[in-house]
């Protein structure tokens, strides 16, 4: 065998034991320094693949992103009665009490408005009062109120809920800008919802995160 | 080496956090997630060699596991089931993309055409240990053919059989993609010992 053969043959043990080589390749790689170095850097290789695995940690983002999506789905179910938000709560957890109802309370204000602006454009005129009502509920949900609740949490997990908020405020401009502009685009009334939605979840998460 | 008593025990804690899971208990769905994301996130990243792609599919690749988390009866390994979707969703995701898992026009296309790069001299040798930082470069800039193979058999431990099975080529195929990988490896690795010795 010389060094063309054994390295046409190299792929058949590349599981890398020595015990799958041929009597053949084992007398040249015996002869032959440079394919002997060749397989021992394959080998090398292959062994320190390993170290590869796990090597990495992805960023809080995604965690965030993955429970916001299972409580989206049902997939997660409400907290247990140890951490109800009925029970007396210390004033400084007061507002944060009321935030639920006010983000349900919030979205029936949006489907008002949606449902007001779909039967027609004189309708949505008249409808605008709403936009003042859902405009004025979003103010209670106090977007400073929320990252000074979760200010205690890790630095990287206030950055993303800084950033899912800029997100999520963005995400309800644009769709009220395609509402606005065509009141009987169901799609665009549709991402409103899913909008309003998007950001009632955020802040029951933060609040969840938040109560003792 | 993980101490058997040890190892039972984190199987019995992991059975306890899936039967909490599929109750729908977000802590359990935490601790599931704490204690696999480094496996699967690096499993994304290493084959996308793209980090917003590798955190967006890891994402993914957890939905899906909770999604089907009630239909986990335990025959399998809860982290084989998990690595197994894992690479499913990436290998879907680069079939999408239309980035050919084994294409051997890709990945051989070149090669024989170009010389071979000459790496003679004896202190570039890959003796002793390789860097973890320069490996992990290298594989990032492996082709996508190429990277599938390595990711798969040498990363993360599957055997010629199961990779023909999940990437959909011949055992042959696998066996030939992954010399050819470690062998462009090895190229990549003297490349870059030439350059910080050109620098120093």
């Amino acid at each position: 065998m010389n060094c063309v053969d054994l390295q046409a043959s190299l792929a058949e043990i590349e599981d890398g034991t020595t015990a799958e080589r041929s009597p053949e390749q084992v007398a040249h790689l015996k002869t032959c320094p440079e394919c002997s170095a060749l397989v021992a850097e394959l080998n090398l290789i292959a062994a320190s693949a390993i170290e590869l695995r796990a090597a990495d940690e992805p960023s809080p983002r995604v965690w965030n992103s993955i429970e916001i999506a299972l409580r989206q789905e049902g997939l997660i179910r409400p907290q247990d009665t140890s951490r109800s938000l009925l029970p007396a709560l210390s004033s400084r957890w007061v507002w944060a009490r009321w935030m639920v109802p006010a983000a349900a309370v919030l979205l029936i204000a949006v489907g008002i408005y949606v449902r007001q602006n779909s039967l027609a454009r004189q309708l949505a005129r008249d409808a605008a009062p709403a936009t003042v009502v859902s405009d004025g509920a979003l103010a209670g949900l106090n977007d400073a109120d929320l990252l000074q609740e979760v200010a205690q949490l890790s630095p990287a997990m206030q950055a993303q809920y800084a950033d899912n908020l800029r997100h999520v405020n963005q995400y309800i401009q644009d769709a009220k800008g395609e509402v606005t502009a065509d009141p009987n685009d169901e799609e665009a009334r549709r991402s409103l919802m899913e909008a309003y939605q998007e950001k009632a979840m955020l802040f029951e998460l933060a609040m969840d995160r938040s109560l003792p | 080496m993980t101490d058997p008593a040890q190892k039972s025990g984190n199987d019995s804690n992991e059975a306890e956090l899936i039967e909490r899971a599929k109750q729908g208990d977000a802590q359990a769905f935490q601790a599931l997630y704490d204690k696999h994301r480094r496996r699967v996130y690096s499993l994304c990243l290493r084959m996308t060699a793209n980090t917003a792609e590798a955190e967006d599919l890891t994402q993914e690749a957890f939905l899906q596991l909770y999604r089907k988390i009630g239909t986990f009866r335990g025959e399998s390994a809860f982290s084989t089931w998990l690595h197994r979707l894992s690479v499913n969703v990436v290998l879907m995701q680069l079939r999408k993309k239309s980035l050919p898992v084994v294409s051997l026009e890709e990945t051989t296309q070149g090669e024989e055409d170009t010389p071979k790069k000459d790496f003679g001299a004896e202190d570039l040798a890959l003796a002793g240990s390789i860097d973890r930082l320069q490996l992990q470069k290298a594989v990032d800039d492996l082709p996508p053919g190429y990277r599938t193979i390595f990711v798969l058999h040498d990363v993360e431990g599957y055997e010629h059989n199961e990779i023909a099975t999940i990437v959909g080529c011949s055992i042959g195929n696998s066996k030939s993609q992954l010399h050819k990988a470690r062998m462009k490896l090895r190229d990549l690795l003297k490349m870059q010992r030439a350059e910080k010795a050109d620098k120093s």
